[in-house]
This record gives C-alpha cells, structure tokens and sequence, in this order.
C-alpha cells in the first residue's frame, strides 16, 4: 500500500470519500459548456469574487475606516506596504471584472432563455447577486475617502434618497446621519465587509446549489 | 508537472463504469481547463492593476465639489435616466419618474421576467419578443450611460 492509498483509506473510514466523491469527481460536464467559451462568465465572476476575498483581507489589514485616518491609510497602502499598490489596484480591477461578467452572465442567461422552468428562482437569486454586487461597488466607492470617493457617494445617497416611500430610509441607513461623515464610513466598512460577504456568500451558495440539482440548461 | 502526474494516476485508478457520460468528465478533465482558464484571467488582471493602478484623488472636502463627478461606470445609466427624463406626468415631479424607473422598476423587471415570459420554448427562433425586448433593453441602457457622458 502506497503512502497515498493509505491517506485515503484513513480519510475514506471516517468520511465515507468513495461514496461522497464519484459523483462530485465523475459528474461530466455537458460538451455545449466545454465547447462554448459564453459558459465561462459566471465562472470568471465567481473567481474575480474569490480574488476580491483575498486581496480585500489584505487591504483590511492596512485600512483604517475613520475620516482622519481613511485617506492617509489608503495612501499609505499605495506608497509604504510593499506589494500594496499591486494588492489595491487587482482588488480595483477584479471587482470591475466581476460586475462585468455578472452582467455578461446574465444576458447569456437571458438571450439562452435558461432562466425558464425549472430554473426561476435561479434566475431570481441570480438578480440578487447581481445587486448585491453593484452594492459592493458602491459601498466600495466611498472607503478611499478621496474627493471622487465623497461626492460621489453624495450624489448616490441622494438619489437613492429621492425614491418614494422607501428612499429616506434607505438614505438614512446608508448615510447614518443629516450629511456624509464618519457615521456613513463605519457603515459603509460594515457593509462592504461584513453584510454583503455574508449575503453573496449565502446566495452563491443557493445559486450552485441550484445549478447542480437542476444542471446547466442544454440547449444552444 | 507533479499534479498532472497525481492526476493522471487517479484516471487510471478510476475503473470504467457503465455510467452514461455525454461530455467531460468535472475531474481531472474539466477542472484542469478550468484551471488554465482561471490562471489567464488572474494573470490579465495582475497585468491592468500594474499598467493602469487605482487612483487616488486628493482628500475628501465637503466644501470643495469637485467638477466633473462620475460614479463608477455601472451605475452612469440612471445619471443618463435622470437627465434624460424632463417631463411631470400629472402630480409625479420628473425626478421622482427619473429615479425611480431605472432603479426599482428596472431592477423588479428584470427578477420577474421569468414569471412575465412564459413562453415554453429556448430556441432563440420562436421567442421573437422576448430577444427583441431584450436588445431594446440593452441598447436603452448603452444609450443613457452614453448620455450621461455627453450631457454631462
């Protein structure tokens, strides 16, 4: 018996790996999605995500979410960390990479028509990430603390704002007070690193979950 | 060269079944192009933030707008919208139809479409309208953000 048979066979009494890994290991992939290079949007989307986890662990390593210390930090991410101007400006690239293929992934989605039955609520949660990552860029905007990072907040706080019913709400949430300030800072840290990672997490979860029970729609 | 050599040992591990495969098997076959995939992607992400870094502004001031201001590039379609949409319908101020169409009507739209389409069939020549409504919502989209650059 090799070393690696014998790692497996002690991984396979206590996990059960030659039942739970056949079907993960063998399931093929149907050949329109090998051969059509369309296929690969979600999964260039899902990867940029993975990168933004990693780079953005590192950035918050160095960023400091308070008026006084924001844009100092960011500049001393760009000057003084070393590699940090590398790390900031993939997590830059790979997060407008990632709303580009999720929006690429969405009308292939919808020009396939594989969004209809049994897939709807794929579709709907799909939607949802969709959101939940332009709410990421958003949130994301305002953290450099530059001039472009402050007004453009402002104006998107306002006309947020300026939606019936709900808008002075979701102003209100967002900007955590009367003007953007260190109230709006902290919450869009929390957000950008707490709530929506937890929320796409979640969904990104249901949406493969979805696409493996239901698997990827056949037709060209 | 030592994970190819591991994957190719599982492969001949794998005893044929009589399984019904009509495509790539997920492993080793596909992730490995995945894999290949992933690296290019990664490899010409690197490759923009070294050519072309983030930037950073001068420091935020509350008492300096600074002209022009753009948000990122995703949201220009509603600034389009807004500017775009002039006219009151009945007691509805222009502003409230202007932001409120590209963002909630918009957004609700887009997650209901596959309770709105019921048409059966995803061959892409028996949902005329559906395609058609489609490229109209697209190129109404490009249009706005192209607005929101030129009437800025």
């Amino acid at each position: 018996m090799t070393l690696n048979e014998k790692i497996y066979k002690w991984l396979d009494d206590r996990f059960k790996l030659s039942e739970l890994l056949p079907p993960i290991v063998k399931h093929p992939a149907p050949l329109n999605v090998v051969s059509n290079p369309l296929y690969c949007l979600g999964g260039t989307a899902f990867l940029c995500f993975l990168i933004l986890v990693v780079t953005g662990i590192f950035l918050a390593m160095y960023y400091k979410p308070t008026p006084a210390e924001a844009y100092k930090s960011v500049e001393h991410i760009m000057t003084a960390v070393p590699m940090g101007s590398l790390i900031r400006s993939v997590h830059h690239w790979a997060a407008n990479t990632m709303i580009a293929a999720v929006m690429l992934h969405m009308m292939r989605i919808y020009f396939m028509g594989a969004y209809k039955k049994p897939r709807e609520l794929n579709w709907v949660v799909g939607i949802s990430l969709l959101l939940i990552t332009t709410t990421f860029g958003f949130s994301g905007y305002l953290l450099p603390w530059d001039q472009l990072a402050f007004w453009a907040t402002k104006i998107g706080t306002g006309i947020a704002g300026s939606i019936p019913v709900i808008g002075g709400y979701i102003s209100l949430i967002l900007v955590g007070g009367n003007d953007i300030g260190a109230e709006t800072l902290t919450r869009f840290f929390a957000i950008h690193v707490m709530i929506l990672p937890i929320a796409i997490a979640t969904l990104l979860g249901l949406h493969f979950l979805m696409v493996r029970i239901q698997g990827i729609s056949g037709r060209l | 060269m030592a994970l190819i050599e591991v994957e190719k040992h599982e492969v001949e591990e794998q005893k044929p079944e009589p399984v019904r495969v009509r495509g790539l098997p997920f492993f080793p076959h596909f992730l490995l192009r995945e894999v290949v995939v992933m690296c290019l992607i990664a490899g010409g992400l690197i490759m923009l933030a070294s050519i072309y870094p983030a930037g950073l502004l001068k420091p935020a001031d509350p008492f300096d707008t600074p002209s022009p201001i753009y948000p990122e590039w995703y949201f220009l379609y509603v600034f389009g919208f807004l500017k775009f949409w002039t006219w009151n319908i009945g007691p509805i101020p222009a502003k409230m139809i202007g932001v409120t169409l590209p963002m909630v009507l918009w957004y609700g739209l887009l997650i209901l479409v596959p309770f709105i389409d019921r048409n059966p069939s995803s061959d892409i020549r028996k949902r005329k309208v559906a395609v058609a409504l489609g490229v109209i919502a697209l190129i109404g989209i490009l249009y706005f953000t192209y607005f929101s650059i030129v009437h800025h």
